[in-house]
């Protein structure tokens, strides 16, 4: 284990000194864990040791009076131990993270599983060397309780549900079946070469079967975690990607209830057919009681979402604590609490997404991603500290067929199971795919603590089968996990598509369900589509009705879509430099209903924000910005959990021209409603400034809030109220607040939403942090920033007048 | 099932009809036990009424669209040669080619889109409309749109989707817009392969 003994240069070349700096800091980070870690675990802490290392945290004690003193400053770890030991860990995790984007090349190459592990390495070796004892930090308590919920959470949360169901039958196939044969196939031969070892005496006689099928069992089961982690950088096709990480979650179910029973029966020495019989019983309580319990407390969710309308602040906890519930309540019936976490957020998300404001669909994206976040890091980073940790008993044999064993298991099983499973599939799993299958298998933290669970008396081979299993994970995670990225890229398995739906697709994608709806029943064939179907009335006609607040209950899925859209467009003209107006499609659905204006609006028709130009004026403008158009900023478009899941308002704006003469064209339709919305600039530092409000020349855009009938807007900047209600036209309700201020509500609160996930792109684009952007898409698309930034402070200063008079000379302001 | 090879001599034309359409004899054999079922009146052809007949057709939003695709222009009934060969648009493509298929056979992605798209095109001028557009949407969507929302989808869905800007889908056009959509998977049905 090298040892530090210093910083060391950061590998990249021409880095800047901040970045250094950070560097730096990292490095006496983790001095700092390695020593104040020991201390902590140490059972009497020796003030005058901790002197000698904890510089920077002991400020000077009043030691030396014969009579003593009132302690000016006085040093009690104890007190604070715990919470400032997590904190530690969590600090390091999350300076870790930021660490690894600096160094790119590292980054490119080996995956964050294994630089995390790395570190962990490094840091329990820093303990062991300063001579005290590990932490015992993988504790199997803390982690089934605290660090793996997050990360299942995230993912049964923002499960592809669609992809999910369509390949259901398959993901079971490999969890259920895929798992049994790993487990019988790993423990029966381990068993038997242990047997057949040579007469010497061999610790490994003594194993018995039941105890290697156990072994076998922990260490066949797919890891969530693992996959997540591996799967999210090579940006591999959506089926393959929720085949894989399907299985894993779903292998919960059988991995709970083989570990019970062999752990059971392994005392006793055997096993009878009865048993088995119960097992497979077991098994079914297991997953079926699994997904009740999340299903119960997904409807309580969205039961309780749709009456939270008046205390939005809390709606995101209640997300949270009922699937936190939901996996507890499992795990204390010995039910499969992953499948329960899964089923939950998967079965609230569709309600509570309709009842709650945008703004608590922002914290619960964030507070999701960023827990599983650093939990999988805190994961990683143990797994290194344990490893150091030990205890372990190494044996060749063991350790190497156990390794050998994994991966033939996991081969034949998959080729045997697609085999069978193709003759059921409509679109077959080719050669590649089963490849790729096989080799995302990766065993990770899950297998360690069920290992780590072991009772030392019933299973004296603890060490020896610890040992294995980290040997296995290991293997996995870096040999996999660092060369499964190019074998893709040889391989040329297809990526993932940047899936924007278009309303097109979404209309003719349900015309065609109903039309396989329609021949199946012709057929007399009770298919997928069949039972698709009925699901779909039963949930429109009953349980929207009780779960989603509002009018929304009766929102058919098209409208629900569309209206995103729409939103989303909203969004972008009016981030854009202040639409003028947007369509009234846009609709009155509750989350627009969310936006009260925090004042209530002056009633006094101010002056408009917006200048307004005589109609030549306006083409010029409109020109030159379109010609700004080009340079857009790019966004971040695969699905990544550490950005967020590329949802419609953070897509790309690779057609926005065509949406902007599309936006024209409504206006056009609705141009006698009378709800047009003016808003004024965006402040100062919106990054997006330089996009052109309305680039085509087709429509008077630019339409005075004065001209309008009825005069109903009072266009102030300060607080903007729609018309409200008039006759079920739909109506937006903005909440201004003061411009300047870079994080006020500029407009409605999604616009500042969009606004700083933009921004907090445009950071991390701008730091190459997080994805790699599509290289081909980079190019023209690459954001002006010069451009954006003058533009902007031009458009901002134009924009902030109040409304000069037609015939003022406007040129300036908008020449680039 | 044991009288198949019997049942089959009764099926008219079922050799060239499984060269045709690619369906095995025991799926021709089911589709013909079913066209049996649904002619109640035993007079070897179907009318409309005998498809709805089907109760949850009626369910179905464009239920009456789908009859009317198995009535080719101006005839009234449907023989079984002609529901076969409708039904085989819908099996799954086929993954190695047989010898002596069909150059075009009736799986084709394309097939299938054009299908597809006369269920849209009712007065089967090659283009969807804005109006035919709309009466989709209105079937799909029922009552709980308003007018205005419609209309404002189907504007845009035209916009999205038309590009030579001649106010209405052609094929291509529509083939172009669900290019991503793996329509082999959508629009198969598994028993019938």
């Amino acid at each position: 284990m090298p040892s530090r003994a210093g910083p060391h240069s950061p590998a990249g070349v021409g880095k800047s000194l901040p970045e250094r700096g950070l560097l730096l800091l990292l490095m006496v980070f983790v001095f700092l864990e390695g020593s104040v870690l020991p201390l902590g675990a140490a059972s009497s802490p020796d003030i005058s040791h901790k002197e000698n290392v904890d510089n920077h945290q002991v400020a000077a004690v009043v030691h030396n009076n014969t009579k003593k003193a009132f302690p000016v400053l006085d040093l009690d770890y104890k007190h604070v131990q715990t919470p400032f030991e997590i904190s530690l860990w969590v600090l390091l995790a999350s300076l870790m993270k930021l660490g690894f984007h600096l160094i790119p090349r590292l980054s490119g190459i080996v995956p964050e599983s294994c630089l995390l592990i790395t570190v962990g390495l490094l840091v329990g070796g820093l303990i062991k060397l300063a001579g005290e004892q590990v932490p015992p930090v993988l504790d199997s308590r803390l982690f089934f309780l605290c660090l793996l919920p997050p990360i299942i959470l995230d993912a049964g949360y923002f499960l592809p549900i669609r992809a999910f169901m369509d390949n259901l039958g398959t993901i079971l196939m490999f969890a259920v079946v895929g798992t049994l044969w790993n487990a019988f196939f790993i423990g029966g031969l381990l068993y038997a070469v242990c047997q057949i070892q040579p007469a010497n005496p061999n610790p490994l006689h003594t194993l018995e079967l039941l105890p290697c099928l156990l072994f076998g069992s922990i260490v066949s089961a797919v890891d969530p975690v693992a996959v997540l982690a591996v799967f999210e950088e090579i940006h591999i096709n959506e089926l393959l990607h929720i085949l894989v990480f399907g299985e894993s979650l779903l292998n919960d179910a059988v991995t709970v209830v083989l570990y019970h029973l062999f752990e059971e029966y392994s005392g006793q020495g055997t096993v009878t057919v009865m048993d088995c019989f119960l097992g497979v019983l077991s098994f079914l309580v297991v997953a079926l009681g699994g997904v009740l319990v999340g299903a119960i407390y997904g409807i309580l969710a969205a039961f309780t979402s749709r009456f939270a309308s008046h205390t939005r602040v809390i709606e995101p906890l209640f997300v949270f604590v009922y699937s936190y519930m939901a996996y507890l309540s499992a795990e204390m019936f010995h039910l499969s609490g992953i499948m329960a976490l899964i089923a939950c957020g998967a079965v609230m998300r569709p309600y509570v997404e309709a009842n709650i404001s945008h703004k608590s669909h922002t914290t619960i994206k964030y507070f999701l991603k960023m827990w599983s976040s650093v939990s999988e890091t805190l994961i990683f980073i143990f797994l290194g500290v344990a490893t150091v940790d030990g205890p372990h008993a190494w044996n060749w044999t063991f350790v190497t067929v156990t390794v050998i064993l994994c991966l033939v298991a996991r081969v034949i099983g998959v080729i045997g199971l697609t085999y069978v499973i193709n003759q059921f599939r409509i679109v077959k799993l080719t050669t590649k795919d089963q490849f790729i299958i096989a080799y995302g298998g990766l065993r990770g933290a899950i297998a360690f603590s069920l290992g780590f669970l072991l009772d030392k008396n019933h299973f004296p081979m603890r060490e020896m089968f610890l040992t294995a299993i980290i040997t296995v994970i290991f293997f996995t995670v870096f040999v996999q996990g660092m060369t499964i990225k190019p074998l893709v890229e040889l391989l040329a398995v297809k990526k993932k598509q940047e899936a924007k739906r278009s309303i097109n697709e979404e209309i003719h994608t349900q015309f065609l369900d109903h039309l396989l709806t329609g021949i199946e029943d012709i057929c007399g064939h009770y298919g997928h589509h069949h039972w698709k179907d009925k699901l779909n009335r039963f949930n429109k006609k009953y349980v929207k009705k009780c779960l989603i607040a509002g009018e929304r209950s009766r929102e058919p899925q098209l409208i629900a879509f569309y209206h995103k859209m729409e939103m989303k467009q909203a969004i972008e003209l009016v981030e854009s430099g202040g639409g003028v107006n947007l369509p009234s499609a846009v609709p009155s659905t509750v989350s627009m209903q969310n936006i009260q204006p925090k004042k209530p609006p002056p009633a006094k028709p101010a002056e408009r924000a917006l200048p307004q130009l005589p109609r030549g004026r306006e083409e010029e403008i409109r020109n030159i910005l379109r010609g700004n158009l080009q340079r857009t900023r790019q966004r971040l478009r695969s699905y990544n959990r550490h950005t967020l899941v590329a949802d419609p308002y953070e897509d790309g704006f690779g057609d926005f021209l065509l949406k902007k003469q599309k936006m024209i064209e409504l206006e056009k339709k609705i141009k006698d409603m009378n709800n047009y919305l003016t808003v004024p600039a965006a402040p100062p530092d919106s990054p997006t400034m330089c996009r052109a409000r309305l680039a085509s020349g087709k429509d008077s855009d630019f339409k005075p809030a004065q001209q309008q009938k009825g005069s109903k807007i009072c266009p102030d900047p300060q607080a903007y109220r729609g018309k409200p209600d008039s006759d079920n036209v739909p109506t937006i309700h903005v909440d201004l607040a003061s411009p300047q201020s870079p994080d006020s509500v500029n407009m409605m609160d999604e616009f500042r939403r969009a606004g700083q996930q933009q921004k907090h792109q445009q950071q991390e684009e701008n730091q190459g942090l997080m994805m790699k952007p599509p290289s081909g898409q980079s190019g023209p698309k690459k954001p002006g920033e010069a451009d954006s930034d003058r533009d902007q402070q031009k458009l901002t200063r134009c924009l902030s007048d109040p409304g000069p008079s037609a015939d003022e000379d406007e040129d300036e302001p908008f020449l680039p | 099932m044991g009288s198949s090879s019997s049942n089959m001599n009764h099926i008219p034309d079922a050799e060239e009809l499984m060269q045709e359409t690619g369906f095995s004899s025991a799926h021709l054999l089911r589709l013909y036990e079913r066209f049996e079922f649904l002619d109640r009146e035993k007079r070897g052809e179907l009318t409309p009424d005998d498809f709805e007949a089907v109760g949850r057709l009626a369910l179905n939003p464009i239920g009456g669209r789908i009859i009317g695709a198995f009535f080719s222009q101006g005839q009234e009934t449907v023989d079984f040669a002609s529901f076969v060969r409708i039904l085989a648009h819908f099996r799954p493509a086929d993954t190695n080619r047989r010898d002596g298929a069909p150059q075009d056979p009736a799986n084709s992605r394309t097939r299938k889109l054009k299908f597809a798209f006369q269920l849209y095109d009712q007065d089967g001028d090659g283009m969807i409309s804005r109006v035919e557009l709309l009466q989709v949407l209105r079937a799909m969507m029922g009552i709980q749109v308003t007018e205005e929302q419609l209309q404002s989808i189907a504007e845009r869905a035209i916009q999205e989707a038309d590009l030579d800007r001649d106010d209405a889908i052609s094929f291509d056009e529509f083939k172009k817009s669900l290019e991503k959509v793996n329509i082999d998977h959508k629009m198969s049905i598994l028993f019938l392969r």
